[in-house]
Parts: C-alpha cells; structure tokens; sequence
C-alpha cells in the first residue's frame, strides 16, 4: 500500500482529507505502553493539527455517525459492558462522571430513632441505612427541598421495629425487615398546644396512600434485601423510621445509582517479530491474562501468537524481563475505542441508566445554549 | 435545689409551671440499669445507690424517651 | 457570562456556573473540532466553586456564535449516541432473551 499517494476524498464541504501515514497514524489513534509509563496518550483534538499535511483532523457529524457503534458484549438485570467505538475520551470520561455523581435516585436520609438498645450508636445505624439501596424508579418522585413538607411526592416511609426475644442466640437484623409505610408516618409529633387539633400530626403529610398510586398498586417498593444492618442481643430492640428522599451522588455517594462504572481503552498486542520455539512457550507462560497461544507450523516448529488480545490488562509481564522482550512485543490501547462496564444497585436497570446520562449531558448543553441566547 | 423543678420547658402542659407535673417532686422514681446484673431498679430522691437485685453500687441511666432524629450522611 | 472586548467578537471567555469537567472537557473537545477555532480551553479557577472558564479564539466568527454551534454539534453527537445503543439494546435482546425472569413469576408448573 503505497502512502506517498493522498487519497482525496471529497467532503460535503470539500475540504479533501488525505490519510496520514502510518506512523502518524498510530501515533495518533495509539496509546503506547511502554514498560514504565504509557507513551502518547494524548488526544489530537485540534482541527488544523495535521494541516501541513493536508489532513483534516477534525469529525464532521457525517463521519462521526458513520464510524460510531455499539456492541452490546453482555447484559442483565444488574450490569451490562459494551463497547463504543468512535467517540472520544473526553464524552466516555463525561458519561461516566454523570453515571457516578448526576443521576437520582432514591436513599434513606432522615432517621427517627425512638428506641436503639443495640451495641450499635444511632448515628452509626443511621449512615447504614443511608447506605441501602431503594429500588425505585427515582423518576417517579421529586426532589425535597428545605421548605417543602414531606408528601408522598417525595418521600419514602420505611419503618424497623425488631426485638431479639431469644435468650442466648443473637438476631441479625437484615435489611428485608424494613417495612414500606406506604400512608406515610406514624410517629406523632408532641404538639405544644393543649388544645389538640382535629387529627394528631405525623413526620410526613401523606394526602393518600402510595399504595393507590398506579406504579406501586402490586408492586412493593422494596430495598436491596440480605444487608446485615445490625445484630442484637437478648433484650435488645431497634425501632425507628427512615425516610428517603431523592438525591444526586454528588451530595452523598448513597445516591449514586451504580455500583460503580467504569471504563477501559480496547487493547491492542501486536508481535513486533516471530516468536519461535522455546521463547514461545516462555511467553505463553508468562502473561497471567493467557493473551497468547501457541499455534504449531507445518514443519513441526511452534509460534506465539495473540489470541485473546481484549483480556490483556496491561501488567506488562510480557515486555518486563529486559530489551529483546520490549522489543518483541507491542502493547496497545486504542484512542477511541472503550468498553464501559454499568453495575446498577438495582434501582434502574443499567440500559436506563446509561439513556438518561446521555439525556443529562444533553440538558447540560441545552443549558448553555439558552443562557448564551 | 428547689430550682430544678421550675425547669420545664420540653413538656406537653404547655407554658408556665403547672402545680402537678404528674408527681410531686419528692415522688418521682426514674428507672436505672444495674451494672452487673442489667435489671431496672426504680429509684426516688433520698434513695440508697444500690441495685436491689444483686447489691452492685453502680446503675446506669435508661435510654431517652425523647425521639432523635440523624441525617443518615 | 461572556468576558470578551466590545470591538472583538473573536475571543472570549465564558464563564459558566454550577459546572464541572464533565461538560468543559466535552465542550472543548466539540470546539476543537470546529476549523473556525484558534484555540480553546478550559480551567476551573477554584475546585470549591462550581464554575468553569471556558476560552475560545476564533478566526473570524463571533466566538459566543462558535460555542452555541458546539454546544449543538454536542447535542447532536449525544442523540446519536443515544439512538445507536437503544438500537443496539435492543438488537441484543432480541438475539437472545433475558432468562433471568425472576422477578415475573413463570407459572409454567
């Protein structure tokens, strides 16, 4: 293939694009990891970077639409990977930081302890609770700001009132014993007049029950059962409420919708030259990810070759043990090339959770648009 | 020590000191927890220190009545 | 807000409240690859405010012009995006259905 040749390629503009040689290429396409330190990892961003060269560097929306896809490598109820190819680091760091810390969702905020006997200290079982996930469609409710009473708009009710009755065994208390108060609370507030109003006063004003509501008519809200909140003695007793409200990971962690999310450039292992024989089972030996395999030649001898180049996660066992190692063998990261893992707590199922970061990143730039206008 | 009683903000009777607070001063009992032996023992004012059960001389105050509230952060 | 001088639309620094690196670095990638842009950047001038300072210089057009195309250019990239993994969601249930019905009951017994 010859690259002294430019291939003109005519744009809707026409603005030819000539493609880069080689070595320019993968320097800018490439991350190089080298045996101390990745080598290159910068994205070339900037439209006119390879104007001396006749290159256009920058992502027309045609391109960019011809070239974006995802693969979808595994997919459940609680997590999902994919694969996005053609898009930049910067919008893959953008979507994870708004899975992480922008997304709602639902957490226990305000506890009312009416009776902790426990070896565990009421602030201690309070951030516990926090710490549970709701699974609710947090896009069902509203946020609960300082002056708003709590309704059942934006609040969730849940009760624990367990006693360890047991002489000699101790009770864990798991947090499938929270009970959903769908009509709100039932701790009254000791109200200061004698002259008593019609109906006592709870925490919450609840105007109707959450269980006549469509969405929760059948179907529970519930929280993650099997977490160990607390363990009791003989004569111990929790009882108190929890109410949660809506919240962003930014404020508290408790209200980040995954469990985590992250992402990881697609590698790449190339065999600079032939590995034969002996070395070949060397390297098939030292890489614990079993990136490589040994094919066998017609004439009896054996090669190394890369057979599981996605498994690599770069510990560079393979290129550690001197030069002739290092330069044997390539490790590479593609630039644009990522594969994000979505672990959700259970509240939205990851394919939702990944649809409303992108909508927020939307609304983010529609906010600068209108204050711009 | 007469002060003590006048102190009566957190109540439900409202404002002002209300003559009968529920008990007379010289009858409230309030209830401890025994160091040793973890059973109640019900003490009024002028009472010896000592549990009633086991003899221990060291009682520990009950858990408040009063609701709390935390911020689960 | 926009800081920039009244005679010279091209450069300016805009100065957007209760953001963070999340739209800043995006934007600045979507402003790199405008050919009306110079230089653009980004800086937060302190990570206990939100606020972001956003640079751009262009080579002739009005630089708030040049940021709202951006942000649309972003937009656009973000429907995209969008609609390919629905798409691609869907593609993949199809192919092979979600086993995992545990929390419909299968009264099949």
């Amino acid at each position: 293939m010859s690259d002294s040749e430019p291939e003109a390629m005519a744009e809707a503009d026409g603005v030819p694009s000539t493609k880069l040689p080689p070595h320019l290429e993968l320097r800018r396409t490439r991350v190089l990891c080298k045996v101390d330190a990745p080598d290159n990892t910068d994205t070339i961003q900037y439209s006119g970077a390879y104007a001396s060269l006749g290159h256009e560097n920058s992502l027309r929306f045609a391109d960019f639409c011809k070239d974006f896809r995802v693969d979808i490598t595994r997919i459940s109820d609680d997590d999902m990977e994919l694969d996005m190819v053609g898009v930049d680091p910067s919008i893959a760091n953008a979507f994870r930081r708004i899975l992480l810390a922008e997304l709602p969702t639902m957490a226990i905020e305000k506890v009312l302890i009416a009776n902790n006997t426990s070896v565990v200290q009421d602030e201690v079982l309070a951030h516990r609770l926090g710490l549970i996930p709701i699974k609710v469609d947090p896009r069902l409710f509203d946020y609960l700001s300082e002056n708003d009473t709590p309704n059942e708009k934006n609040t969730i009710v849940f009760k624990l009132h367990v006693r360890c009755e047991e002489r000699g065994q101790r009770l864990t208390v798991k947090s499938n014993e929270l009970m959903w108060l769908p009509k709100g609370s039932e701790f009254l507030k000791t109200s200061e007049s004698l002259t008593s109003t019609s109906k006592p006063e709870t925490y919450t004003s609840f105007t109707c029950s959450q269980d006549s509501m469509p969405e929760f008519a059948g179907n529970p809200i519930r929280v993650y059962p099997d977490i160990i909140i607390s363990k009791l003695g003989f004569g111990q007793e929790i009882e108190l409420e929890a109410h949660a409200v809506k919240g962003v990971g930014k404020t508290h962690a408790k209200w980040s919708p995954v469990a985590t999310c992250w992402y990881r450039m697609l590698p790449e292992v190339e065999l600079m030259e032939e590995i034969e024989g002996e070395k070949a089972d060397v390297l098939k030996q030292k890489c614990p990810a079993k990136v490589f395999e040994i094919e066998d030649l017609a004439d009896g001898r054996k090669r190394a070759t890369v057979a599981r180049p996605r498994a690599c996660t770069l510990c560079r066992e393979c290129i550690r043990d001197g030069e002739d190692w290092e330069k044997r063998i390539s490790l590479r990261r593609v630039k644009n090339h990522f594969i994000f893992t979505i672990e959700s707590t259970g509240a939205l199922p990851p394919e939702v959770l990944f649809t409303e970061a992108v909508k927020i990143l939307e609304d983010k730039c529609e906010r600068v648009i209108s204050d711009l206008s | 020590m007469a002060n003590r009683e006048s102190y009566t903000y957190p109540s439900n009777s409202g404002f002002g000191n209300d003559a009968m607070q529920g008990v007379s001063s010289a009858g409230v009992t309030v209830s401890y927890i025994c160091g040793e032996c973890a059973s109640k023992v019900a003490l009024s004012k002028n009472d010896p220190i000592r549990c009633s059960s086991c003899g221990h001389r060291v009682l520990y105050k009950e858990r408040t009545k009063r609701m709390v509230q935390f911020e689960a952060r | 807000m926009e800081h920039t001088s009244f005679g010279d639309q091209r450069n300016a620094t805009f100065s957007l409240a209760e953001e963070d690196h999340t739209l800043a670095n995006a934007l600045r990638f979507t402003l790199n690859q405008d050919p009306r842009v110079i230089i653009c950047g980004y800086s937060i001038p302190h990570p206990s405010e939100a606020r972001v300072n956003v640079r751009v210089q262009t080579t002739g057009d009005p630089a708030r012009e040049v940021l709202k195309d951006a942000c649309q250019d972003l937009m656009l990239m973000c429907q995209h995006i969008r609609g390919t993994f629905n798409k691609a969601v869907n593609d993949s249930r199809m192919k092979s259905p979600p086993d995992n019905d545990s929390s419909q009951g299968m009264d099949s017994d």
